[in-house]
C-alpha cells in the first residue's frame, strides 16, 4: 500500500463524476453503480417493510444499471445484494428452442456483451469476481461469465468499513483493494482521487475520465487526505476478525466429522438468503421452461446448497439429510474445498450472510471457533512460523 | 429471566426434556438458543428483543432438531398459535413437547436493539398492536410478570393494507409487481414459516414443474401468490417471512389481506386452540358454497 501506487491519482469532483456518467449514458454505455432503487418517500414505499423499521435508511441501495447519474449513491453503505448478478444473473436464457416440422431450431444467447463500466464497487465485491473466475474457467470456459467480465471495466471505491461484521482483511482482502477491478476511487473532500491499476482501467481513464478530471492547486493535500482515508480503513479492519486461512483449510479438510462441524446448522432455517447475497456463491441450476407446446427456453438460475433439494437424488436418497451437514458444506466449500482446488478462499469477508440471517447464524463467530480449533489442532511450533502463508 | 433459567436447568437435569429451545444473546442481538445441558441454562434470556417465532423449530422437516429428543419450547402468546396450528394439522404430537410460556408486552421489530427496555410506538413490531395473547394459554409453565398492552405503532399493518386497498387495481398490481420483481427465490419466507410444513413444497416439484424456478416476473408472481394462498386460514401473522426476506418484500401485507378475507368469508380468526378447526381442515354440511356440499 505504498504511496507510489497512488502517485498518479487524478482528482474528480462529484459534479465531474455526474457529467462523466451522463456522458457515458448518453453514448449508450451501460454504467453500473450503487444506486437508490427505492425511496421511502415514494407513495408506494409506505407499504414497504424496510421503510417502517426503526432507524431505517431513508433509501434502499442496490447495484443498478443507471438510468441517469442522479440515481448514483456512491459510498452510502453496502448495497443489499452483491455485484455478482451482473455477471451471473439470477436467471438467464441459455438457449431457446422451437420445433419446426421434424426439425428443431435453437437460438443461443449473445456471448459478446457490450462494453460497460462499474463504478463505486465495494472492494469485497470486486475481489469476488476474480475468485469466481477460477471455477468459471476450470474445465469448460463459461462464455457468458467471461464475456461479461471482459466487457466490464470495474472501479472500486475505498470502503470506510461498514460495521462489525466486515472481515475482508481476514480472508486476504483490504478495504482499499483493487483485486478483480481496474482501478480505485478514494473519497476526498468534494470528490474522489482516482487511480487505474490495469491497462483496461488506464484506457478508460484516458478515453473518458481524464477529460473531466482536474489538477487542483491543493492536489498534494487531497492525495494525503486519500491516503489517510485508506490507512484509517485498514487500521479499522485490522481490529476485526483475524483467522489463519491455511490452518482452517487443513483442519476442515481433515476433520469432516468433528462435532464442531457437524452441529453448525441447528438454528439455520435452510433458506438460501446467505447464498443469494453472497458475492462468491455461484452455484446454479438449469431448468427447461416450455413457452408453449413446441417451444421453450433453457435457463440457468441461482441455486443454493442450503436447501434439501440441492442434493436430492432421483432415487429419493439425499446424502445431505439435514441442515447441520448442509451448513458444513457451505463452510467446507468456502474454506477447504475451493482453497484446495483453486488456492483461493471462496469468501471476501463482506459479511452479508451474517447481516441477512435473522436466525443468528454468524460467520464471524463460526470462523473464530473453527480458527481456535484449527490452531489448537496444529503443533504449537508452527503457530509462529506459519504467519498466515502456505504452511 | 432467573425463573426461566432455573426452570430450564431443572427440566434438563431431571431428564424431563433433552432440549430447551429459547433465546440467547448473540453477537448481533437476541437469537434462537438450543440448550441441551443444564450447565448452559443460564444462557437463556427473555426480553423484548426475543422476536423469533421459535415454533418454526418444531417442524417435522428439521431432523437436526427432532433427533435431539423431547424438548421444551419457550413461547410468547402469539407463538402458541403456531404450535396450535401444527397440532391441529397433526404435524406434531403434544407428548414430545413441553411449552414454557412467557408473558409478553410486545417485542421489537428487530432483535438487534441493544436496550432491552419496553418497546415504544417507534420500536414495537407492528404485529404486536392489538395483541390478544399477552399471557400464553395452554402452556405447562407460565413465567414473568403481567405485561401492559403493546404500544400502537405510527402505522399499523391494517393501516398499510388499507392504503393498498385504496389504490386502483392497476396501481396495486404495479405495487406488487415491483415488490415481487425483487424476489431472489431464496425461499427464506417458506423455510422460516412455522406452518410451511410440506415435505415436498409445490415449488420444488419438477414432474410436472408447477412453478417456474427462474426469478423472472412470471415465476416470482407464481411463487409469491401460491405461498400466500397456501397459508390462507393457516398463517398466524408472526411476520417471520417478511423479517427474513433478504430483499424486504412486505409479505405481512399480503398475509394480512388473506387473513382479512378468511375472517370475512369463513368467520375464522387464527386461534391458539388446536381443537378449533381451521377453514381448510373443516367440513360442514351447511357450507355456504354449493359445490362442496
Amino acid at each position: 500500500m505504498s504511496d507510489e501506487r497512488h502517485a498518479d491519482e487524478l482528482y474528480l469532483t462529484e459534479e465531474s463524476l455526474t457529467r462523466l456518467v451522463d456522458e457515458l449514458l448518453t453514448a449508450g454505455t451501460e454504467v453500473i453503480a450503487p444506486a437508490v432503487t427505492g425511496s421511502c418517500a415514494s407513495p408506494a414505499a409506505i407499504a414497504s417493510a424496510a421503510c417502517l423499521r426503526p432507524g431505517a435508511a431513508p433509501e434502499l441501495i442496490e447495484y443498478a444499471a443507471l438510468h441517469d447519474a442522479s440515481q448514483m449513491a456512491l459510498g452510502r453503505g453496502l448495497p443489499n445484494l452483491s455485484l455478482k448478478g451482473f455477471f451471473l444473473p439470477q436467471e438467464e436464457a441459455l438457449v431457446s428452442w422451437r420445433r419446426r416440422g421434424t426439425g428443431l431450431e435453437l437460438r443461443g444467447p449473445r456471448v459478446d456483451a457490450p462494453s460497460r463500466i462499474a463504478l463505486g464497487v465495494k472492494p469485497c465485491d470486486a475481489a469476488a469476481l476474480e475468485i469466481v473466475d477460477k471455477v468459471m474457467n476450470w474445465d469448460t470456459k463459461d462464455e457468458l461469465w467471461n464475456g461479461r467480465r471482459e466487457a466490464t471495466t470495474v472501479f472500486t471505491l475505498a470502503c470506510p468499513v461498514e460495521d462489525e461484521s466486515c472481515f475482508c482483511a481476514a480472508v486476504g482482502g483490504t478495504p482499499d483493494g483493487t483485486r478483480g477491478a481496474d482501478g480505485l476511487f478514494t473519497p476526498v473532500e468534494g470528490g474522489y482521487m482516482v487511480q487505474a491499476t490495469t491497462d483496461k482501467g488506464r484506457a478508460f481513464i484516458d478515453s473518458h475520465l481524464a477529460a473531466h478530471a482536474g489538477e487542483p492547486a491543493q492536489s498534494d493535500s487531497l492525495r494525503r487526505q486519500a491516503a489517510g482515508f485508506r490507512s484509517a480503513a485498514r487500521e479499522r479492519i485490522a481490529g476485526h476478525l483475524a483467522i489463519d486461512g491455511p490452518a482452517i483449510r487443513d483442519w476442515v479438510a481433515a476433520n469432516f466429522d468433528d462435532p464442531l462441524l457437524t452441529s453448525l446448522g441447528i438454528r439455520c432455517n435452510g433458506c438460501g438468503a446467505c447464498t443469494s447475497v453472497c458475492p462468491t456463491c455461484h452455484c446454479f441450476d438449469i431448468v427447461d421452461e416450455p413457452d408453449g407446446v413446441s417451444c421453450g427456453t433453457r435457463r440457468r438460475c441461482w441455486d443454493t446448497c442450503q436447501t434439501g433439494r440441492f442434493t436430492s437424488h432421483a432415487s429419493g436418497h439425499n446424502p445431505r439429510e439435514d441442515q447441520n451437514v448442509r451448513f458444513r458444506q457451505r463452510i467446507n466449500h468456502k474454506f477447504a474445498i475451493y482453497p484446495l482446488r483453486f488456492g483461493e478462499i471462496l469468501c471476501t469477508g463482506c459479511g452479508r450472510c451474517t447481516r441477512v440471517c435473522h436466525a443468528g447464524q454468524d460467520l464471524v463467530e463460526i470462523l473464530s471457533e473453527i480458527d481456535d480449533a484449527a490452531r489448537r489442532g496444529r503443533p504449537a511450533v508452527t503457530a509462529d512460523s506459519d504467519g498466515g502463508g502456505e504452511g | 429471566m432467573k425463573e426461566l433459567q432455573e426452570l430450564a436447568r431443572t427440566l434438563l437435569a431431571d431428564g424431563e426434556v433433552e432440549l430447551v429451545i429459547g433465546w440467547e444473546e448473540g453477537r448481533r442481538g437476541a437469537r434462537p438458543a438450543f440448550i441441551t445441558s443444564p450447565d448452559d441454562a443460564d444462557r437463556l434470556i427473555f426480553d423484548a428483543r426475543c422476536v423469533h417465532n421459535l415454533a418454526t423449530y418444531l417442524s417435522p422437516r428439521r431432523p437436526q432438531v427432532t433427533r435431539l429428543g423431547k424438548l421444551a419450547l419457550v413461547v410468547k402468546g402469539c407463538d402458541v398459535k403456531a404450535v396450535a396450528g401444527l397440532l391441529r394439522e397433526e404435524q406434531l404430537s403434544s407428548d414430545r413437547l413441553v411449552l414454557i410460556g412467557v408473558r409478553c408486552g410486545g417485542v421489537f421489530e428487530e432483535p438487534a436493539l441493544k436496550d432491552p427496555a419496553q418497546p415504544t410506538s417507534e420500536t414495537v413490531a407492528p404485529r404486536c398492536y392489538g395483541c390478544d395473547n399477552r399471557e400464553p394459554a395452554r402452556v405447562a409453565y407460565l413465567l414473568g410478570e403481567p405485561q401492559p398492552e403493546p404500544p400502537m405503532p405510527a402505522t399499523t399493518i391494517d393501516d398499510r393494507v388499507a392504503m393498498l386497498d385504496a389504490l386502483s387495481p392497476d396501481e396495486r398490481w404495479q405495487f406488487w409487481t415491483d415488490q415481487f420483481s425483487k424476489c431472489v427465490r431464496c425461499y427464506a419466507c417458506r423455510q422460516v414459516c412455522p406452518l410451511c410444513v410440506c415435505e415436498q413444497c409445490i415449488a420444488d416439484k419438477t414432474m410436472p414443474q408447477w412453478i417456474e424456478t427462474a426469478s423472472h416476473p412470471r415465476g416470482n408472481l407464481a411463487w409469491n401468490l401460491i405461498r400466500a394462498l397456501h397459508l390462507a386460514g393457516r398463517c398466524v401473522g408472526c411476520g417471520e417471512c417478511e423479517r427474513f426476506c433478504p430483499v424486504d418484500i412486505p409479505l405481512s401485507l399480503l398475509n394480512r389481506k388473506v387473513q382479512q378475507i378468511v375472517e370475512e368469508r369463513f368467520d375464522y380468526v387464527v386461534s391458539d386452540d388446536p381443537e378449533r378447526p381451521a377453514p381448510i381442515g373443516d367440513y360442514r354440511p351447511d357450507d355456504q358454497e354449493e359445490f362442496i356440499k
